[in-house]
């Protein structure tokens, strides 16, 4: 579990994002929601082209737009402008308010103001909740876990207590972590639902976020969890967890409704894919379906026809701690030389893992990169990389040099697969160049 | 610390040379959209590629927002770093002073830049941290210019932040060192950001004139270079209102008269041409410039024929910020292109009278309502596409309306005569892309039943 980090007074190319950005992503996966920037307008523009660019979509978001007398005198006006102009407007059926480290500075109690603003306008069939979260703590991941807990949160809040009368046995709930692409979504609910389950992801940007075309403007998202089926959670048998950042929304739901959980630190790479079938075969009681057998027999050949590009490869991962350990993973399995993990924040997640990791930025990464074969970040990356002369592989957030990112799969046997081939391919063209 | 905007000024309707108009109106909080102050002035200082650019404050306001833009640079990088203090919250309880002294020290050691310019986010604004305190110690003690710009995002608009960005050159920058040597063509260009190499193509043009730009603010500029600016004869505001204010106060404090123009269209690149020649005084570059545009102007005309064919009598709905509406409104015009719907929300009362003198009342005019008023244009008009930014580009594709992105994050280049070319291309190629049948047709199963009913 060693754990460093660089002695540097200033970030240099970061690799960290805002919490706020991750609880706007999360709200991307539920539908007919509108998050709330409770913040400068320049808080809610940026996460919105950020992730409008990395998507390649229409990014549903709203801010309270304060400005410095709302600051010192009352936010809570601007908060209270917002909610009634949203609701009377656009009707949504989830609306997320988000902190910034704006207000979260200035110390405004928002939380007990959008407790009053529910109680005066008694929304019964939406969902109105309130999420803290500083942009000085934690990053995307924990922006987008800690929205989701208080989802479930609120979405326990409107079944009162009352836990459903039976459990269905068929039925699971998926905790997909910040970092898994809308692809990758819908290979997971695919892979359980061929185990004839059916499930229920909270939240869920492969419908919102994976390119659609449906007519009829809306300012709100126009795919993802309908607030009905995140409802349908409670009657669930049990909770997939995907990422050691979901577990504790997963926690929630076992401690309120008495659903046990299954978490899954990430499902790239043989060993993870494996355990995951293996599971699906147990709870479903039924015989995995043979395509899973051709797609194990077709990753293993691809892990064999690649491992001669790989031998002797070394790389430099820079990602939001998940999805560096997921991809480390991997990476050890196709016997990958890991020169150094970096990530921006640290997670309990950290502290239970053997590999020596790094809380650092892009710059840490360019240092250690010097004679590394890949380099594995998001496409700010992209630069750093090509000075120190490595490739470069676009991955996380935000990836907005390349096609189709947010839908590529590197979960399962297939998705494995896909990126075994993708990284193995660019070693390969290096060793074509002679280098 | 006193605010930037306090110094006498805040009664200045953001762009606004006089201050006749309201100041910008209070966003509606729920219906906002578009950057605040802080955007506004990375946005114009951030293109001056050899200078350090260090955001004092929590993550998100560099983290969330760095490598955005499309200015080029055609040497130093720095300025595309990323830097930030970010500050935890130990640093926002206890203060982040000395973390910001530490940061300033480490960044010149390490890169030795020209110059460091330090912003304030709204955390370190209300925090009070005395950010023009630490950059005048860190000045002194490292003999390099740190700048502090004091532009918060809660301020304003982004608008704001460009002009309080506009005055941090004016009073910290410009003046502040010599040129090598001048000519009596020396021209600087204010407002241009170099999106995907604009810039180099002016300066060809102004280059073949006999004509030299002396400072570029800021699209590919120096820091030294910006120091010097106010040795030229002509000031050049290139579709900026923000920064006129800058022209403005460089007349005053300098003698160099201004114009406004703007490099989109064929016409548009011919006036400011001339404007500049003119405001230099030199006949023999008049001259020049006369000739350059009747061949140049004699050749576009040729080589847009074939394109003029397949745009006449299109029509289309242009939505971008403030001056460019009524600039490209003249390439479009220029193209054939009937301009039925064009999106005044960032525009100054002088901008609309402008795009009022190209377009008169045939075109529904959009102060505000993003997306949704867009659309609603598109169909109310029978637009056959939509010229706008890359915030609504994903809105008119999910509605299969063609779409050309004429704002900064973009890669092509539009400015001068073959950017109006570039520009040709683009739409035609964009009207006639084979997708848009294909996104017309139902699925076949969707056709059938169809016919079963």
């Amino acid at each position: 579990m060693p754990i460093k980090s660089a002695t540097k007074p200033v970030s240099v190319n970061p690799l960290k994002v805002g919490q706020p950005l991750g609880g706007v992503l999360a709200l991307q996966g539920m539908y007919r929601s509108m998050p709330l920037l409770h913040g400068a307008q320049g808080c809610s523009a940026f996460s919105k082209a950020l992730l409008t660019r990395h998507f390649r979509e229409p990014i549903a978001v709203q801010t309270s737009a304060l400005q410095e007398m709302d600051v010192i005198f009352d936010a809570d006006r601007n908060l209270e402008e917002a909610l009634d102009h949203i609701w009377s407007k656009h009707h949504p059926d989830v609306i997320g308010v988000i902190s910034t480290a704006l207000t979260e500075v200035a110390g405004v109690d928002f939380q007990s103001r959008v407790k009053a603003f529910k109680r005066e306008r008694a929304l019964k069939d939406s969902l109105l909740f309130s999420v803290s979260l500083p942009d000085f703590h934690g990053s995307l991941e924990t922006g987008y876990s800690s929205t989701v807990e208080s989802l479930m949160d609120a979405v326990l809040g409107l079944a009162r207590g009352k836990s459903p009368k039976k459990r269905r046995r068929t039925q699971v709930n998926l905790l997909p972590a910040s970092y898994l692409t809308a692809g990758d979504v819908m290979e997971i609910k695919d892979i359980i639902a061929s185990f004839g389950l059916e499930v229920i992801s909270l939240p869920d940007i492969s419908t919102s976020l994976s390119g659609h075309l449906l007519t009829g403007f809306s300012p709100l998202t126009r795919g993802g969890t309908p607030l009905d089926s995140a409802c349908q959670m409670l009657e669930s048998s049990c909770t997939i967890a995907i990422g050691a950042s979901m577990e504790r929304p997963a926690r929630r739901l076992t401690h309120a409704a008495g659903i046990p959980y299954h978490l899954f630190d990430g499902l790239s790479g043989l060993a993870a894919s494996d355990a995951f079938i293996h599971f699906l075969q147990k709870i479903s009681r039924e015989p995995a379906p043979v395509r899973f057998r051709w797609q194990r027999e077709n990753l293993l050949d691809s892990m064999l026809d690649a491992h001669f590009y790989y031998s002797g490869a070394s790389a430099v991962v820079a990602l939001e701690p998940d999805h560096m350990l997921s991809t480390a993973a991997w990476l050890e399995e196709m016997g990958v030389e890991l020169k150094r993990l970096i990530t921006p924040c640290s997670t309990p997640a950290l502290l239970k893992t053997e590999r020596e990791v790094w809380i650092g930025d892009l710059d840490d990464a360019e240092e250690s990169a010097q004679g590394v074969d890949l380099w594995i970040s998001n496409s700010h990356g992209r630069k750093g990389a090509a000075r120190a002369g490595a490739s470069f592989i676009p991955a996380g957030l935000p990836v907005y040099d390349e096609l189709g990112a947010h839908t590529s799969v590197s979960v399962g046997y297939r998705g494995t697969m896909e990126w075994v081939n993708k990284v193995g391919n660019v070693l390969l063209a290096e060793r074509g160049k002679g280098g | 610390m006193e605010a930037a905007v306090s110094n006498g000024r805040l009664e200045v309707s953001c762009g606004n040379k006089i201050p006749k108009s309201t100041p910008c109106p209070r966003p509606v909080p729920g219906e906002a959209s578009g950057g605040c102050s802080f955007d506004g002035a990375q946005i114009t200082l951030i293109p001056i590629a050899d200078a350090a650019h260090l955001v004092h404050g929590p993550i998100a306001c560099l983290g969330n927002s760095w490598e955005s833009r499309g200015s080029l640079s055609s040497g130093p990088e720095l300025s595309a770093y990323g830097f930030t203090t970010d500050l935890g919250e130990q640093d926002i309880i206890f203060g982040g002073e000395q973390k910001l002294h530490e940061s300033i020290r480490y960044i010149v050691s390490r890169f030795a830049p020209p110059a460091v310019f330090v912003y304030t986010t709204c955390v370190t604004a209300l925090t009070g941290e005395d950010i023009e305190g630490v950059c005048k110690a860190e000045s002194e003690r490292l003999g390099t210019p740190i700048i502090p710009v004091n532009s918060p995002g809660f301020v304003g608009s982004k608008n704001l932040g460009t002009r309080l960005a506009g005055d941090v050159l004016f009073q910290q920058v410009i003046g502040t060192t010599e040129p090598e040597q001048t000519t009596s063509h020396d021209v600087n260009l204010i407002g241009e950001y170099n999106i995907a190499g604009e810039m180099w193509h002016i300066e060809r043009l102004m280059q073949q004139t006999g004509m030299s730009i002396l400072s570029r603010i800021t699209g590919d500029g120096r820091f030294r270079e910006v120091g010097w600016a106010h040795r030229a004869k002509v000031n050049m505001v290139v579709c900026s209102r923000a920064l006129l204010g800058l022209a403005v106060q460089m007349e005053r404090k300098y003698s160099i008269p201004y114009f406004e123009g703007s490099f989109y269209g064929a016409r548009e690149t011919s006036y400011s041409l001339r404007q500049m020649a003119y405001l230099t005084g030199d006949r023999d570059v008049e001259r020049r410039v006369d000739k350059l545009a009747a061949r140049e102007e004699m050749r576009l005309s040729l080589e847009l024929e074939p394109y003029r064919k397949q745009l006449k009598g299109k029509r289309a709905v242009l939505y971008t910020g403030g001056v460019k509406s009524w600039s490209v409104i003249t390439a479009l015009q220029e193209l054939g292109i009937k301009v039925v719907g064009v999106g005044t929300n960032k525009s100054t009362a002088e901008d609309v009278s402008r795009i009022a003198a190209r377009i008169g009342d045939d075109a529904e005019y959009i102060p505000e309502g993003g997306a949704r008023q867009i659309l609603k244009t598109v169909r109310s008009r029978k637009a056959d596409m939509v010229i706008a930014g890359g915030r609504n580009m994903y809105m008119a594709l999910k509605e299969q309306v063609p779409f050309v992105d004429i704002n900064q994050e973009r890669h092509k280049a539009y400015a001068g005569y073959d950017g109006l070319l570039s520009l040709a291309k683009q739409l035609v190629h964009t009207l006639q892309h084979p997708v848009w049948g294909l996104a017309a047709k139902l699925a076949p199963w969707e056709e059938e039943t169809e016919f079963a009913d």
